[in-house]
């Protein structure tokens, strides 16, 4: 009840011009989020332009990357990833929580995280 | 031309003040970029009571005065608030111009753009094209927070149209 | 206006390339056999594959033990119907493959030895029987002498009676020359895995191939992802062909010193360019100490390799391969 209240309220102060636009916006997210969100099974650890650190993420484990303005470390549990420590000012990224998807962006330390879900092309044994 | 001067500066010390309130609330550290942007009430206040390079002077001021009492002048918070300040203006101008959105619609066009400026910037900066990944919570917080910013902004134009404060 | 062309970007970015791929599964020297070439035509695609299965097939009937081809001087014949001390000719390419084991020998201290063929077969037998191992007297007797072949040009003749096997290396010796039929014919990105025996060229993707470890005794678990290109990796482990008595594990590489085989490591992978070359290292590390073998490896150029035993044991510089 509340919640159509407000919207109807919003609605007020919108022509059809804004809705339609919000209507846009609502769709291109909805097809970003179609597109990217999924469970993946690797980390890419990225420094400036550069490839440093491929994780898999079903092996617990703890990293240690050098970012710029000191070491940034990372570790692997059930499957996701999170950034525990790091050298910067606001540790924006220390408090990103665990995920497997997504980014995680830590500017001071020029350091990102992206996701793949890559499978291997093949096994030796 | 005083009173011109004078009415740009208190709109500018309201700016900073909302900007500086809205630094110390924690909720809006967490992920970069994403802020209510309060401040840019008055910047869309300005865009349609006065003109755009009185806009410009709000929002670019604004930044610099923020830079000196909180981030740090010429730090990289600093450049990103610049960038996404610049952009955010010109585009709520050029909307206003072109299409037909309301005081709202321009306002969330504003928070889109500011966005897109952050994101752009820090790709460029990382020189990491991955970053885009970010844009769907970017866009959704902007579209919320353009909402707000551009209600706010025209309950207050309405208010002072047929009134004058000064 | 901006956000089309943003939402243009992402698509681009988020659909990727997708390359054309074509594959083939074989059955050759008791292997199953997987070729993927990649971003070739289609009508390529088919007479390359189509010439990647001939050249299995061929070796693979020159190198069988156990079966005879009509028209074909085969190991088989060379083992079996040859007299000692009569000589024949070979194929080329069987007598290019026992020098290269020849050569093996020497390199390896004779770790790798292609007459070990009396040694297997009694192994062989036990394994299949599965209930014990061979007395020591019946593997002493045994002829494993390699000096007892004779290869010259392409007359072979044996001395005494000793059996060829080359199956220490053949599967890595055959695919590397696969591989260098796909690099003449214009083939440049390919994966084959023939049994293990894993060999890549250039990558069809921006990151390199991933090859992934199998856990000995815990195949479907991966302990290790190597990211590669233009590599063969290729593994011997106990695991692959073993049977147990009295809680010890008989595995089917023999050590021609001992004619027993040995329990240093349950796995090791080798990581180098040539293919017949890791698998000759493969065989010969596998027979010797981890400490020993590590020495080895750090002692070559590039070569790495990674020992699963107790504890996982690196060569060197072994990262390179699990970093991008």
């Amino acid at each position: 009840m509340l919640i159509k209240y407000t919207i109807q309220k919003v609605l007020t102060y919108m022509n059809k011009y804004d809705i339609r636009l919000i209507g846009i916006v609502l769709v291109i997210i909805l097809l970003i989020l179609f597109f990217t969100r999924k469970d993946n099974n690797y980390a890419n650890v990225y420094y400036n332009d550069k490839l440093i650190l491929k994780i898999d993420l079903s092996i617990d484990k703890e990293y240690s990357v050098n970012g710029y303005n000191g070491i940034v470390k990372l570790k692997v549990k059930d499957n996701k990833i999170k950034v525990m420590e790091e050298t910067s000012k606001m540790h924006i990224c220390s408090k990103v929580d665990w995920t497997n998807s997504g980014v995680i962006v830590c500017l001071p330390n020029k350091i990102v995280i992206n996701f793949s879900n890559d499978e291997l092309d093949t096994v030796s044994g | 031309m005083n009173k011109k001067i004078a009415k740009i500066a208190m709109l500018l010390s309201i700016s900073v003040v909302l900007a500086l309130i809205e630094s110390f609330i924690p909720l809006f550290n967490m992920i970069p970029g994403i802020k209510l942007g309060l401040a840019n009430i008055v910047v869309v206040f300005v865009i349609y009571d006065l003109s755009i390079k009185d806009a410009l002077y709000v929002s670019i001021l604004r930044v610099i005065l923020i830079g000196i009492l909180r981030t740090g002048l010429f730090s990289i918070s600093f450049f990103f608030s610049l960038i996404g300040a610049l952009l955010s203006v010109v585009t709520m101008y050029l909307v206003n111009k072109i299409t037909k959105l309301s005081v709202v619609g321009v306002s969330i066009c504003g928070a889109i753009a500011h966005s897109i400026g952050q994101i752009i910037v820090a790709i460029i900066f990382l020189s990491n094209v991955n970053i885009v990944y970010y844009l769907p919570i970017l866009l959704i917080s902007s579209v919320v927070t353009g909402l707000i910013v551009g209600m706010a902004a025209k309950r207050l134009l309405e208010y002072y149209d047929n009134k004058s404060i000064y | 206006m901006k956000k089309l062309f943003v939402l243009i970007c992402m698509i681009f970015l988020l659909t990727g390339c997708k390359t054309n791929m074509y594959k083939k599964s074989m059955f050759y020297m008791d292997t199953h056999i997987e070729v993927k070439l990649y971003d070739i035509p289609n009508e390529t695609s088919k007479k390359l594959l189509k010439e990647i299965d001939n050249i299995y097939s061929e070796y693979h009937k020159l190198t069988d033990r156990y079966n005879e081809y009509e028209g074909i001087i085969n190991v088989y014949y060379l083992n079996n119907v040859l007299k000692v001390n009569e000589s024949i000719e070979i194929d080329s390419r069987l007598s290019d493959i026992i020098n290269y084991g020849i050569d093996a020998y020497n390199k390896t201290n004779g770790y790798v030895n292609i007459a070990l063929g009396n040694a297997v077969d009694v192994w062989k037998k036990y394994r299949e029987e599965g209930k014990n191992i061979p007395k020591t007297y019946e593997l002493l007797n045994l002829n494993v002498d390699i000096k007892s072949i004779n290869l010259k040009d392409n007359t072979f003749i044996k001395k005494k009676d000793v059996k060829l096997d080359l199956g220490s290396y053949v599967k890595g010796y055959v695919t590397e020359i696969v591989a260098k039929y796909l690099e003449d014919n214009e083939c440049e990105k390919y994966l084959i895995n023939a049994g293990g025996n894993v060999r890549v060229g250039k990558s069809y993707k921006s990151s390199k191939y991933s090859v992934g470890l199998e856990e000995p005794f815990n195949v479907t678990n991966i302990y290790d992802t190597l990211l590669v290109e233009n590599m063969s990796v290729v593994t011997s482990g106990s695991y692959q062909r073993y049977y147990e008595v009295d809680g010890v594990n008989y595995n089917h590489i023999i050590n021609p010193k001992t004619l027993f085989p040995d329990n240093y490591t349950k796995s090791v992978t080798v990581v180098t360019k040539d293919s017949g070359y890791a698998d000759i290292l493969s065989t010969y590390l596998f027979l010797l100490p981890i400490e020993d073998g590590i020495k080895i490896v750090n002692s070559l150029d590039e070569v790495e390799a990674i020992w699963y035993a107790d504890q996982i044991y690196y060569s060197e510089s072994f990262n390179i391969y699990e970093q991008v």
